[in-house]
């Protein structure tokens, strides 16, 4: 006996580990959301490009767009275009796309637009960069210049990241003679990072700027300028302005390198505008559009993946286990009779096509006219069986006149049985008037409410939405209710009812 | 709060609850292929006889609808008999005949029945609407136990029966369940019969219950209830004891009668016994249980002869406490439990 406690035991905790480490495993690894309403932001970027095409010349337009996977999951692409073959080409690291038209005319138009969630993404993967470069050869003051600050900013650094951002604290000391020889009149962000990066070079460190948008609600948005540098383990990224390391986590590396974000091939005066909105999605929304882009997400291995209507079925099926336990713990703790295991659960399944008060009516209506009809065959010295089958045949009358009244009076939403309660509640007759006739009325009426009761209790905690997202996200939770199950099974204590039954043992000792 | 001291004070006195019977005990000790024996009252019957335990003598049995014509010649030579189902649970659809007149039957309660009505009685007892899950059954006619005069002081019509519970072959507790007005002859607790103590050693009835309350005096006839000895105590614990033996069911509630001719009398067999005995008894039956399990681990499993059997339980279970054995005292070396 003790071993086979023992066993039960471990059987029990086997299946809450595995149940419990698959759901761990869907909600840390898998990243599924907790809850039916939990929102991510989806960021939503446009950039709107337009430009004056010259009149009978193929048109060629080049854009940078974001590498994929970096940080983000993309949610959507599109390029919109009239009349414009669409090319997207990977190239050194960044992607470009490239619309053609063998002629346009006027002002034009194109349209990129992306939309990224932080959730699902991996973390952006560390492509080695170079860690030398040679050095270019510069001449007369500008060498001095460059010598001159390089000569301070070698006593105060230590490694690769400390040069780097001392050179750029340098550069942005404006007043400084050699800064001002070497920027000369232009004092934009992308040529300090030009004279950053001149330094670096000078001292064989590798360095390349990168574009940047900032993902927060903007109209109108400049790409910022970034610089990189590969220390040998990562990518350190430096703010050429002022000298702020490393990437904030709201930035989106656009694209990397020198070239400019746009080039143009038959047209004048081209223009890019960058907005970005920031939208909401739920989780589970999220997941499911990702499931038609084919990427990894836990839809793959889960119910989600089943077709719509077998996804509705299970939504309801998965509760069942959960309503039996109910029954379990109601029946062995509580000590409270219903009729069977199964019959509440059925009922409170009843009560989802009924709604939960109607069905109560429904349920202690027919129930009592079954019943009565019941005890007046009984007068009638009828035997079993055809008793039986006289009384069901009669809930289906009532229930039939029922519909009936209900349709006449304009309240047949609530009224509208489908054959599945009706099935059950004639079920339920038959099985309360076998308690009556076994174990008498007062028996049955005790059972008949202690099923009503449970079977309320069932509906209320299987129709709970939070729950039912849980069961039917993950699976794993049905496992831990086995487990319970099992271990209910070994259990030995009293039932609240005995401690009624028992009081008058106790009330003598005191 | 209230709860958790209930729950403690009911531990302490080792009281069983239904889980803790149903798991513990039933399950365990009660192999489910053994059930059908006990649950059809006709094989019950046949196998006790076979063993020599006395049993109310079986006069005839209905199975078809046919057979029901069979009835005038069965009952023909009786004056006074006693329909009951064959798989019938708690005592329903027993039907007392207790004198007969010209084509009409008189009930025990004094009703006067037409052959008609007592053959629709067997006609649905055979349909089974008195029998567990409602499965065909057959109707028994046997002899009708007459009380004894000790016990009609204190029962209301219907003869009072005396349930001992047997645990492995040793009786652990009994009581004696007698009819009330309310329970219209039967002797079922649920129904509304009285159950009172007794005391395993004597064979003396303590305090009684009824409907889960304490009481002292049958309802009905205002007799008290304690302190009269039932009489061929000795032979009772024998019948129940050797029930073990005869069905192999370890956890066993015996129900026996006591007949003013032929004293006491196997009824029937139990194979999930109730457990308001213990509040009869105003003791634990968990409590006694592991005694005797304590003991059955100190032979490990060596079976022992009825009378030693008996012979533990009443030096165990006396109400006074453990008395001393006068006789050679297998368990001497037992540690003793007081109540």
């Amino acid at each position: 006996m003790g071993s086979v406690k023992m066993q039960a035991r471990l059987l029990a905790l086997v299946l809450f580990l595995l149940g419990a480490g698959s759901t761990a495993y869907q909600i840390l690894v898998q990243k599924v959301p907790l809850s039916q309403d939990e929102k991510d932001p989806v960021w939503v970027l446009d950039a709107q490009i337009s430009f004056t095409a010259r009149p009978s010349k193929p048109v060629k337009v080049k854009m940078f767009v974001p590498p994929q996977g970096a940080g983000y999951t993309t949610l959507n692409e599109s390029f919109i275009s009239n009349n414009y073959g669409v090319n997207v080409n990977q190239e050194k690291g960044n992607r470009q796309v490239t619309w053609s038209a063998r002629r346009a005319d006027g002002n034009q138009f194109l349209y990129y637009r992306l939309m990224l969630t932080p959730r699902f993404a991996e973390t952006a993967e560390n492509e080695p960069g170079p860690q030398f470069r040679p050095a270019p050869t510069l001449e007369g003051p500008e060498k001095l210049a460059a010598e001159a600050l390089l000569q301070p900013i070698r006593q105060h650094s230590a490694d690769v990241e400390t040069f780097i951002s001392e050179t750029i604290k340098r550069v942005n000391e404006l007043e400084n003679d050699n800064v001002q020889l070497l920027l000369g009149s232009d004092l934009s962000p992308e040529n300090r990072a030009r004279v950053v990066d001149l330094l670096l070079a000078m001292s064989h460190i590798p360095a390349e700027p990168v574009h940047t948008l900032h993902l927060t609600e903007s109209q109108e948005q400049e790409p910022e300028l970034w610089l990189r540098s590969y220390n040998g383990r990562q990518w350190l990224y430096f703010n050429p302005v002022d000298g702020q390391q490393g990437l904030p986590e709201d930035r989106l590396v656009w694209w990397s390198g020198p070239e400019p974000l746009l080039s143009l091939d038959g047209g004048k005066s081209a223009d890019v505008i960058f907005s970005v909105h920031r939208n909401e999605m739920s989780a589970l929304q999220l997941a499911q559009s990702l499931r038609h882009k084919d990427v990894g997400s836990f839809i793959d291995i889960s119910l989600y993946d089943l077709p719509l209507p077998a996804q509705q079925l299970y939504r309801i099926l998965v509760m069942i286990p959960v309503g039996v336990l109910l029954v379990l713990l109601i029946r062995s703790l509580v000590g409270m009779e219903t009729l069977g295991t199964f019959t509440p659960v059925l009922i409170a399944l009843a009560f989802r096509e009924t709604q939960v008060v109607w069905g109560v009516i429904l349920f202690t209506f027919i129930t009592a006219i079954g019943l009565s009809v019941r005890s007046y065959l009984e007068h009638l010295k009828l035997q079993l069986l055809p008793r039986l089958s006289v009384v069901l045949t009669f809930v289906v009358i009532v229930m039939a006149l029922l519909s009936l009244l209900g349709y006449k009076l304009g309240i047949n939403s609530g009224l509208s049985l489908a054959l599945f309660p009706m099935v059950i509640l004639t079920m339920v007759i038959e099985r309360t008037s076998v308690v009556w006739e076994e174990r008498g009325g007062t028996q049955s009426l005790k059972v008949g409410l202690g099923t009503l009761l449970a079977a309320v209790l069932c509906h209320l905690l299987m129709v709970w939405q939070p729950l039912v997202y849980t069961v039917f996200t993950f699976p794993g939770v049905l496992l831990c209710i086995a487990a319970v199950m099992v271990v209910m099974g070994h259990y030995r204590g009293y039932r609240l009812t005995e401690l009624v039954r028992f009081r008058a043992m106790v009330d003598e000792g005191r | 709060m209230f709860w958790s001291k209930t729950r403690k004070a009911l531990r302490a006195r080792g009281v069983m609850g239904i889980n803790q019977r149903n798991g513990d005990y039933i399950l365990r000790y009660n192999k489910r292929s053994l059930y059908p024996l006990v649950d059809d009252k006709l094989q019950t019957k046949n196998m006790a006889l076979d063993a020599g335990i006395r049993v109310p003598q079986l006069y005839g049995s209905i199975a078809t609808e046919q057979g029901i014509s069979t009835l005038h010649r069965v009952v023909e030579t009786h004056r006074d008999f006693v329909i009951k189902p064959a798989q019938g649970a708690g005592g329903d659809g027993i039907m007392v005949i207790a004198d007969r007149f010209e084509d009409y039957f008189r009930s025990a309660s004094g009703r006067i029945i037409t052959t008609e009505e007592l053959e629709h009685h067997i006609s649905g007892i055979i349909s089974g609407i008195y029998s567990l899950g409602g499965h065909r059954d057959q109707a028994l006619i046997e002899y009708r136990v007459r009380s004894t005069e000790l016990f009609n002081r204190i029962s209301f019509e219907g003869v009072p029966d005396i349930r001992i519970i047997v645990l492995k072959g040793y009786p652990v507790a009994a009581m004696l369940r007698l009819p009330t007005r309310q329970s219209q002859g039967k002797a079922n607790l649920h129904q509304g019969a009285i159950g009172v103590g007794l005391d395993l050693s004597s064979g003396v009835t303590l305090g009684g219950t009824w409907h889960n309350l304490k009481i002292e005096r049958h309802p009905d006839t205002a007799n008290a209830v304690a302190g009269l000895t039932v009489p061929d105590w000795e032979e009772c614990l024998q019948l129940a004891a050797r029930c073990y033996d005869l069905t192999g069911l370890g956890y066993l509630g015996v129900d026996l009668v006591m007949d003013r001719d032929h004293g006491p009398m196997m009824l029937e067999l139990n194979a999930r016994p109730g457990l308001n005995i213990q509040i009869a008894m105003d003791d634990g039956l968990l409590r006694r249980c592991r005694i005797v399990e304590k003991q059955l681990d100190s032979l490990k499993g060596e079976d022992r002869p009825v009378s030693e059997r008996i012979a533990f339980s009443k030096q165990q279970f006396a109400v006074a406490g453990p008395v001393p054995q006068e006789q050679e005292a297998p368990v001497a070396d037992e540690p003793q439990a007081t109540p």
